[in-house]
């Protein structure tokens, strides 16, 4: 297949990445990477994180919910001990960086900046401590100042991965004036389960699936026409057919996610038949 | 995923069922005991998540687990009939630990199910335990009980009486480590039940191995979703660390 896109100087040859989250750190073994173009890691902070206690999942129609906390070792444990481990599974690496105030991301992009990595991708769907705990993506004020922060500090390719919940085009507008390279649209959708009635209890998180994808390919569809940067589409990737309908509707290439948690020889699978159809439409011609 | 075929599906006592699929020789050369599997019983994405479950037994050519309807997937899978198709994926998770010396197993309700491979005696290198502690409400919920007494010593305990003592496997358990030593204590059940067993582990200085469970999305690793809280702070993987766990090494209260 003749699949080729280019983003700044990143090169894809095909147009799956694994979203962050979805495979670890590369602890276990993880069939189909040839399949894949790039690694984007689970969140990393400047200092390590526990992550919740249980319960942590909760399965909707179509859908998971999670609630991890943003369990990982911190950056230098990941520099030192898992980096290496993760480049030798052979697709380029990303890092997904976490970060509560804007100090935090710029340690992470500088930390970065030398490290053999191929980029960053921003998560801004976290509470900014510095303004009071509410979310970087609720401002596009303090998005566009994050964002240039980081861009003096790093010179690889820097993603933003919006929130849904969010003025998405006023956001999308922020990071291009800042100097990002690329969108991730978009996180997983705030969501809650009720866990029991009786205690009450409930599980604050996020929803992710195919319960999404609709909404999401929405979204890729309105800001694709709004910006110029190139969407990676990440939203309820099950099927080659998803992966097509992404790219037809503005996206420039596709996160896969919780279809790795359901199947781990998914990938190749969703690969197959992207292929296929991809081929069939004469898309590569 | 593998895709398999339904052999038998039927229910053994109210609520709890045995499942038989087809699978390759090969891949079944490479489960062990105390490993699982997870199986995804509709072909459309609702409900999404395949379901864990112990492999119950092994036969040539196909494996059994044992399940009790309990939400949305079981209750599908309930409704599977022989000749139809599912989709699963194993084996997962890490093996019993080896035990060198006497050990009992303990279950309680279906939890007896992870116990039927390992006294099976299929893999040598796993001992054969010295006998199986088993309890549950009434003589009726004590399934395979013919299967087990076939394989090793069996003690039974039932809430009602209806059979064996009127009491639960921690009653039988205190019962037997009165008379008699043991190096090990391999637990399957509800978690009232392991964590009673734990306690009497402690008391009495016998190691009590769990086996745990909990909502999985991945079952492989990958997203940190089946946290299970180390004594010693922060968490483990149910799935890749376990689903079997040291009494000590967990953190009690997710028993509670």
């Amino acid at each position: 297949m003749n699949f080729y896109v280019k983003i700044g100087d990143f090169e894809l040859r095909s147009p799956l990445l694994l979203a962050s989250g979805t495979w670890g750190l590369g602890e276990k073994e993880i069939s189909g990477l040839e399949y894949i173009s790039a690694l984007i890691t689970k969140g990393v902070s400047k200092d390590p994180m526990p992550g919740n206690p249980p319960p942590r999942l909760a399965e909707a129609p179509c859908g998971l919910i999670n609630s991890i906390g943003l369990e990982n070792p911190g950056v230098e444990t990941f520099l030192k001990e898992y980096l290496p481990r993760i480049k030798k599974l052979g697709p380029k690496v990303i890092v997904n960086l976490h970060g509560e105030s804007i100090e935090d991301f710029c340690y992470l992009a500088e930390r970065f900046e030398n490290a053999d990595v191929s980029g960053i991708e921003l998560n801004i769907s976290c509470p900014n401590v510095r303004k009071g705990g509410i979310h970087f993506s609720e401002s596009a004020k303090d998005v566009f100042e994050l964002v240039n922060e980081v861009r003096k500090r790093f010179s690889k390719l820097l993603i933003v991965k919006l929130s849904p919940r969010s003025n998405v085009f006023d956001i999308a507008f922020a990071c291009e004036e800042a100097g990002a390279d690329a969108l991730t649209v978009a996180n997983t959708y705030p969501a809650l389960a009720v866990v029991s009635l009786k205690p009450f209890k409930v599980l604050l998180g996020g929803l992710s699936g195919p319960a999404i994808k609709p909404l999401t390919l929405r979204l890729v569809y309105e800001l694709s026409q709004k910006v110029k940067l190139p969407i990676i589409a990440s939203g309820g990737v099950m099927t080659g057919r998803d992966v097509v309908e992404y790219l037809a509707c503005g996206a420039t290439a596709v996160q896969v996610g919780t279809a790795l948690l359901i199947d781990p020889l998914g990938i190749k699978k969703i690969y197959k038949e992207f292929e296929e159809l991809y081929q069939e439409l004469e898309w590569g011609s | 995923m593998y895709k398999a075929r339904v052999l038998e599906n039927g229910e053994l006592t109210s609520s709890i069922y045995s499942l038989v699929l087809s699978a390759e020789d090969s891949l079944l050369a490479n489960f062990l005991p105390g490993q699982f599997v997870k199986i995804k019983v509709s072909s459309g994405y609702d409900p999404l998540l395949p379901r864990p479950f112990t492999v119950h037994a092994i036969y040539d050519s196909a494996f059994e687990i044992l399940y009790q309807v309990v939400g949305r997937g079981t209750k599908a899978m309930s409704r599977l009939k022989p000749g139809d198709e599912v989709e699963f994926f194993g084996p997962l998770g890490k093996p019993f630990p080896r035990i060198e010396g006497s050990y009992l197993v303990s279950a309680g309700g279906v939890g007896v199910a992870g116990f039927g491979y390992l006294c099976q005696g299929l893999k040598p290198e796993f001992s054969l335990p010295a006998k199986l502690l088993y309890g549950a409400r009434t003589s009726a919920q004590l399934v395979k009980l013919d299967f087990f007494s076939t394989l090793l010593p069996v003690e039974v305990a039932t809430d009602d009486g209806s059979l064996g003592l009127k009491g639960t496997v921690a009653d039988l358990l205190l019962a037997e480590l009165n008379k008699q030593s043991y190096q090990a204590i391999l637990a399957c059940g509800p978690k009232p039940m392991l964590k009673a067993l734990a306690e009497l582990g402690r008391t009495y200085g016998v190691k009590i191995f769990l086996v745990l469970e909990t909502l999985l999305a991945c079952g492989t690793g990958y997203c940190l979703g089946c946290a299970v809280p180390s004594r010693r702070g922060g968490y483990f993987k149910l799935c890749v660390d376990g689903p079997t766990f040291d009494a000590e090494e967990i953190d009690l209260e997710f028993l509670r």
